[in-house]
């Protein structure tokens, strides 16, 4: 089947192609240059008042594991569907069929669970699986396990935690490693209540600092493509854009990602001792070579906050609206908090969380390195996003919510000063090629030959920018139309991205002899196969290279 | 014997699913070999092959082959106006495969434990709530409370494996104290003394709980005994309790009970931590509650509208629905219970179920499945909801899985 989008004007950063009228080629689910046709074209979509762009990828959205579950189960209320209308009431803890169709009419065919405990790998994936459309995949959380932090503490060799961080990777079929509040979830455990990047756990003795700097390595050593995505100490504490700078000193210029970036760039200057931080924070990521972030943007309204920072979760839960919330400790694992909230345009510091997202999007100088997220639904549901662009690209929208927030919040943002309006180049960089350069989809986030024929076709006529990106024409995911005027036409299921790092087998001897002596499980349990996701679990897994060979 | 026929298996039959129980395989029988789970020994081996075992698929009590009982099954699926479909226990693909059935003919899917699950939903769906896990419990805790009578009966190796393991990674497990709070009979205290271990036998009626766990909370004096438990309770460093739901059945308010423990842990948080971890029930609870709720955003009790699925608690209750006859065709999914399972005769009633389920009265077509973990691969969550592990296959007798069976009857409108 020989698919053609004629015509349309075609934005393909990693192409160099911004706004080219030109035709598309789809053969068998991959695009493919013209002169590779073979046979006649079965189909044509005239495309002469379209624009055409890779599909979009959410690199950090919590779709789906326990926390989500949590989530689902506390606020059974949301769910009940009101005509399946898509308020962001029933869509911040969304089924997985919901969460499919709602990121699949958008035009976002890729999608990152960034917060994938290895022990909770089995349950993650199933769900995914469950959740049509989309490819997924998810970020291995480690630096809080006690088998991890039990090696630094011994001095175990770089390359000892090597084969651990790349065992894990294999065994919990993840794409990426990701530390949530550095070795302060398990120093939670033992009661302490806060950890700073320089601080000593009591019971393993080891820093934040230290963390970091071991994985970052891991990562660097292994060719791992996505860096160490990290949550940083200190979230959402007025002040912590210091120990956010340090987190990133602490990688010692190897690559590393900052996540939900928003709530780790608070000052704690003025009479309320909450600040901006955006323009002391957007001075590093400009100037510092390796550093990516996603911002986090909050909205306000309804959510519900999920996050394996239980530390930090536990001490949220005051805020908690409605007020119920819930925390747990993890198999030596990791550890979550479930709180819902709600965002409130009245309160100062909400509205001044909203103004530092925004100043943070507005000061970076490159859109490589920036990404589009609300880190759904911690910010506000995935659902928001063509709001959220509107924001970014439309000044004048932009500064008639920002006029309509308390005026402390006007006083403390320099929000208004920002002139800048993002470009639909800046925002395909940003929500489709750079994410799919920062994860090594090699095959994604392009329109070039031989990419996976992932598209969305949106219409130019749509002049309101949030119309326009909230309801793309035709959406195309694996060649096949599964959008069409908004009505979903076709249902069909993604990958899972993974990555497979090379790893010494004495890991296994190691951590099999840990496992029987401390857990409740054996590793062979642990480790999920690539049979199993195919035939158990129910998905197709898709093997991402390494960027080099092991060091 | 040849020891090459020993291997590993996933036990699915109590919400631990330990899976470090060593059997050995002979033509199709098995048998555990590992030590001291004498409990757990007849309740595996309980799923051998019997001469009473309905190896062949039934219509009330001729035998009929597999076919004609799926056509028979058809036909009445085919003629129901209302179908519930009861879950006793099957791993996420039996779950799924009833949801996708349910989707495709709007009927209500329930367990038979939903009500326990409520009771212990019902504290996250009002207030807040500490919970921890097995292995954390295991390595973590200094005491560990146990509420209730029966909870070390039904998780035969809880003490074993968690509570009083070999090995901890992070606490003395010589000072571990074991605080036994209900009333336990002599044989849960001889489990619980295992090793000589010291233990505290509190022996109080169930409903006094909220009452004495608000005493040792405040600063009032109290009895010598009591007195002795809150020095333990204050001096813990990471305190665990735990429950079985329906141990508190014959309460007052088995909800006020569960949910005092929960504001006594949540209490204890503010100082030191704490947590809960009740043991969910054998028959898969967590499995199809967590499956569940991903699918449909409920964990139990809902109803396909044509749409989607709604959610109502007594609506979609199937006991309540059977007894009032709400429903003309109840189909009853039983892959892991030893209990005889309920019927009622004036009904259709299909049992898709194991080969060795038993029933008050015959249902109307019998299908036999494989067991998860026996027959055929699975996954089932343990009772901490976070954990859940994969069940292999171990016996060929050719049983297909309820997946297999729910998709052919599934196919009836087609
Ligand atoms: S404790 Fe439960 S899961 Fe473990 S072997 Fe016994 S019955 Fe099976
Ligand atoms: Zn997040």
């Amino acid at each position: 089947m020989n698919l053609k989008l004629q015509g349309g004007k075609v934005y393909d950063p990693i192409n160099n192609v911004y706004g080219k009228r030109m035709d598309v080629y789809i053969n068998d689910g991959k695009i493919i240059k013209k002169n590779k046709i073979k046979g006649k074209i079965n189909k044509i979509i005239d495309c002469s008042d379209k624009i055409i762009m890779p599909g979009a990828i959410d690199m950090h959205t919590h779709i789906g594991g326990g926390k989500v579950n949590i989530a689902r189960m506390m606020l059974e209320e949301l769910h009940h569907d009101h005509n399946d209308s898509c308020d962001s009431s029933a869509i911040i803890a969304p089924t997985t069929i919901k969460t499919g169709i709602k990121y699949i009419q958008m035009g976002y065919t890729s999608c990152f669970e960034p917060a994938l405990l290895p022990i909770n790998a089995r349950q993650a994936h199933s769900e995914m699986a469950d959740i049509p459309f989309v490819d997924k995949g998810g970020y291995a959380l480690l630096g809080n396990d006690d088998f991890f932090l039990d090696l630094v503490k011994k001095k175990a060799s770089q390359s000892l935690i090597n084969d651990y961080v790349a065992f894990i990777l294999n065994a919990s079929q993840c794409i990426g490693i990701k530390v949530v509040n550095p070795g302060g979830i398990n120093a939670f455990k033992f009661n302490q209540r806060a950890l700073d990047v320089d601080e000593k756990s009591n019971y393993y003795d080891i820093t934040p600092r230290t963390i970091i700097k071991i994985l970052t390595k891991a990562i660097y050593d292994l060719g791992i493509p996505h860096p160490l995505h990290v949550h940083c100490s200190n979230l959402g504490v007025a002040g912590n854009y210091l120990s956010t700078i340090e987190t990133i000193k602490a990688a010692e210029s190897l690559p590393i990602h900052l996540t939900h970036i928003q709530f780790q760039s608070y000052g704690n200057n003025g009479d309320r001792n909450f600040s901006s931080a955006a323009p002391e924070i957007s001075h590093y990521l400009n100037k510092t070579k390796n550093l990516t972030c996603d911002v986090g943007q909050i909205m306000f309204g309804q959510t519900v906050t999920m996050s394996g920072d239980s530390m930090s979760q536990h001490k949220n839960h005051h805020h908690a609206h409605p007020d119920k919330w819930m925390c747990m400790d993890i198999e030596c694992d990791a550890g979550c908090g479930v709180v819902p909230f709600r965002y409130s345009d009245k309160s100062f510091v909400n509205g001044l969380q909203w103004a530092i997202g925004l100043e943070v999007f507005l000061l970076a100088k490159d859109p490589w390195k920036v990404f589009l997220t609300t880190d759904h639904p911690n910010g506000g549901p995935f659902t928001s996003y063509p709001h959220l662009i509107k924001l970014l690209m439309d000044r004048s929208f932009r500064n008639d919510i920002f006029e309509k927030l308390p005026k402390s919040v006007q006083e403390h943002s320099i929000l208004k000063s920002l002139k800048r309006e993002f470009t639909l180049k800046e925002i395909c960089i940003m929500t489709r090629s750079a994410p799919a350069k920062i994860l090594g989809l090699k095959n994604k986030g392009s329109l070039g030959d031989n990419c996976d024929a992932d598209i969305t076709i949106y219409d130019q006529n749509k002049k309101d920018i949030e119309d326009f990106f909230a309801n793309p024409s035709h959406v195309i995911k694996d060649g096949k139309i599964v959008v069409k005027n908004g009505k979903i036409v076709n249902y069909i299921w993604g990958k899972t991205q993974t990555v497979k790092p090379e790893y010494d087998a004495g890991i296994e001897k190691i951590l099999g002899k840990f496992f029987d002596k401390y857990h409740t499980m054996k590793l062979d349990n642990f480790k999920i196969s690539d049979d199993e996701m195919t035939n158990v679990i129910g998905s197709e897994i898709k093997v991402n290279e390494c960027i080099h060979k092991r060091k | 014997m040849k020891s090459d026929n020993k291997r590993y298996i996933t036990c699915p039959f109590c919400s631990l699913h330990c899976d470090d129980i060593q059997v050995e395989v002979n033509n199709n029988k098995f048998k555990i070999v590992s030590e001291n789970i004498k409990d757990c020994t007849s309740k595996i081996e309980y799923f051998n092959i019997k001469k009473t075992s309905n190896l062949t698929a039934i219509s009330k009590y001729k035998k009929i082959n597999f076919n004609t009982a799926i056509n028979a099954a058809r036909k009445m699926i085919s003629r129901s106006e209302d179908i519930t479909l009861v879950n006793h226990g099957t791993d996420v693909n039996g779950v799924r495969s009833l949801l996708n059935f349910a989707a495709s003919h709007n009927c209500v899917v329930d367990h038979v434990n939903s009500k326990y699950l409520y009771r212990n939903l019902g504290i996250i769906q009002r207030k807040g709530y500490m919970a921890t896990s097995l292995t954390e419990t295991r390595n973590r805790s200094d005491v560990v409370i146990l509420f209730g009578n029966n909870i070390l009966k039904k998780s035969p190796r809880l003490i074993d494996k968690v509570i009083l393991p070999k090995h901890s990674l992070c606490t003395n497990l010589k000072s571990r104290k074991l605080l036994l709070v209900g009333d336990f009979d002599a044989q849960s205290v001889k489990i619980a003394k295992k090793n000589k271990h010291h233990i505290e036998n509190f022996k109080i009626d169930l409903n006094d709980i909220p009452e004495i766990l608000t005493k040792l909370m405040s600063d009032d004096k109290l009895s010598k005994n009591l007195e002795g438990i809150r020095k333990i309770i204050k001096k813990s460093k990471y305190l665990v309790a735990s429950w079985i739901t329906s141990d508190f059945d014959k309460c007052n308010d088995p909800d006020y009970v569960i949910s005092s423990i929960s504001d006594f842990i949540l209490s204890m948080n503010q100082t030191s931590r704490a947590a809960c971890m009740p043991i969910a029930g054998s028959l898969a609870d967590a499995t199809s509650s967590q499956t569940m709720s991903w699918i449909t955003g409920f964990p139990s009790r809902v109803k396909f509208n044509g749409k989607s699925f709604f959610h109502d608690r007594s609506i979609c209750d199937s006991q309540e629905i059977i007894r009032n006859r709400n429903t003309d065709l109840a189909i009853h999914i039983s892959t892991v219970n030893h209990n005889k399972v309920e019927l009622n005769d004036k009904i259709k009633n299909i049992f898709i179920g194991h080969i060795n389920s038993t029933f008050n009265i015959k249902p109307d077509i019998f299908i036999p499945v494989g067991n998860p973990g026996i027959d055929h691969r699975g996954i089932m969550f343990r009772t901490d909801n976070v954990v859940s592990v994969l069940l292999d296959k171990i016996r060929e007798i050719e049983l297909l899985s309820t997946q297999d069976v729910m998709n052919m009857l599934s196919e009836v409108d087609n």
